[in-house]
């Protein structure tokens, strides 16, 4: 299932389907944002070829559920929200926890380099070495656009404990740069 | 807004602001710094997303290795995780909790007391419960470690912060000290799992170990 490569479920309706159809242009929309949704997933699942299935399984149902986005304005937060949904399925199916070429490489990697490209180099691989409780609001949050309200009702989490998620998240982050971290809050996400 | 409340807001979400946070901002040096640093670190992190993950990695290698070189120090590298998985889990635990406490480096600076709630739910998804609720706890998280959710907690103790990893699905057949990357302490069998204790100091760690023995209760219903 993988590694596998089936047919883009967008593509090929896109292909039924006439120029003069209007669904037409709802492919359309979902195919110009394939591959902000492909980064995201990528980000998210740190596995390319799982990216790739997330994206397109998340096509599929955005497909079927098509009717229910009133506003093609609001395509890529629906989009991406069930990206992040399909991720968050099959990450409880199996529990996945992929050890990626990057991961794998990564002690070969200078721990901080010293040219700017370097420094971004550092900070793309302390991303991926976020666990997913920080990593998932992060990327909600600087790559989906979405605010704190909104990233709490996606994860169910109150605003207070996606606020002390994303805190903590950029705070391991300074620490994985070499930056001293910030004193830790006292806020705690189960009483918010 | 204390401090620490504003430090939250802008760590949270540092492209936002109130009129309350800007006037704490107005008379507080320390959290303009602080506003500073993290939105260098949020135009960075903005910039490290902007492509993805593996195409960053893999352009990194290919502008300064030959691809041979890189498909060598591929499979290199995947005969060392083979190598660590034929390996694991007896000789491999005690490194990949190291391994593991290193990544959360915060964890050790933590000192106020962690609440009641917090630490409960650090421990029920690992399915355990601690008979007591110790003020000393500074630190309570749920990590993924091994594919499973563990309890992460740090205890500050006379000696220092005391780290305490409860390992309901790591079993070892007897009690094994270790010291690995400046860090020293102990596995023991905790039925049906283990408890790891860590110190990066020269804490005494036997009478934790044994209170935690104690204490620790594995829940029937474990996730």
């Amino acid at each position: 299932m993988r590694n596998s490569r089936p047919e883009s479920p967008v593509s090929s309706i896109g292909e039924r389907l006439s120029g003069a159809d209007p669904q037409a242009s709802v492919t359309q929309l979902f195919e110009s944002m394939r591959p902000d949704l492909l980064r995201f997933a990528h980000w998210l699942a740190r596995d390319r070829s799982l990216a790739e299935d997330i994206v397109q399984e998340s096509l599929l149902r955005a497909w079927r559920s098509r009717d229910t986005l009133k506003d093609r304005g609001a395509a890529r937060a629906w989009l991406l929200t069930i990206v992040r949904r399909e991720h968050a399925r099959l990450y409880e199916r199996k529990r996945l926890e992929l050890v990626s070429l990057d991961e794998a490489l990564e002690s070969q990697v200078p721990a901080k380099a010293a040219d700017p490209e370097g420094d971004l180099f550092t900070l793309r691989n302390a991303i991926m070495k976020l666990p997913i409780e920080y990593r998932e609001p992060l990327l909600l949050q600087v790559l989906g656009g979405f605010s704190t309200d909104e990233i709490a009702r996606e994860l169910a989490l109150s605003s207070t404990a996606v606020l002390t998620r994303l805190f903590r998240a950029r705070n391991k982050l300074r620490a994985f740069c070499g930056m001293s971290p910030a004193p830790d809050v006292s806020t705690s996400e189960a009483a918010s | 807004m204390s401090c620490e409340q504003v430090r939250l807001q802008i760590g949270g979400d540092p492209g936002n602001s109130t009129a309350e946070l800007e006037q704490h901002l107005r008379d507080c040096e320390s959290c303009r710094q602080f506003r500073a640093e993290v939105r260098t670190l949020d135009a960075n992190i903005r910039r490290a997303l902007e492509r993805p993950p593996a195409a960053a990695v893999t352009a990194r290698f290919t502008a300064s290795w030959r691809p041979w070189a890189l498909a060598a120090s591929v499979l290199l590298a995947m005969l060392a995780v083979l190598a660590v998985w034929a390996l694991r889990p007896s000789d491999t635990l005690a490194r990949e909790v190291v391994a593991h406490v290193q990544e959360e480096p915060e964890s050790w600076l933590a000192r106020q007391q962690v609440d009641a709630q917090s630490i409960d739910s650090a421990l029920r998804s690992a399915g355990v419960r601690l008979d007591i609720t110790s003020d000393r706890i500074s630190y309570a998280q749920s990590c993924w470690f091994r594919d499973h959710y563990v309890p992460h907690l740090v205890v500050q103790t006379a000696q220092g912060p005391v780290t305490v990893m409860i390992l309901r699905n790591q079993h070892v057949s007897g009690r094994r000290t270790f010291h690995e990357q400046g860090m020293s302490g102990v596995i023991v069998p905790a039925p049906p799992g283990s408890i790891a204790v860590l110190t990066r100091g020269g804490a005494n760690l036997d009478a934790l170990t044994a209170q935690m023995l104690q204490d620790v209760r594995w829940l029937p219903d474990a996730p």
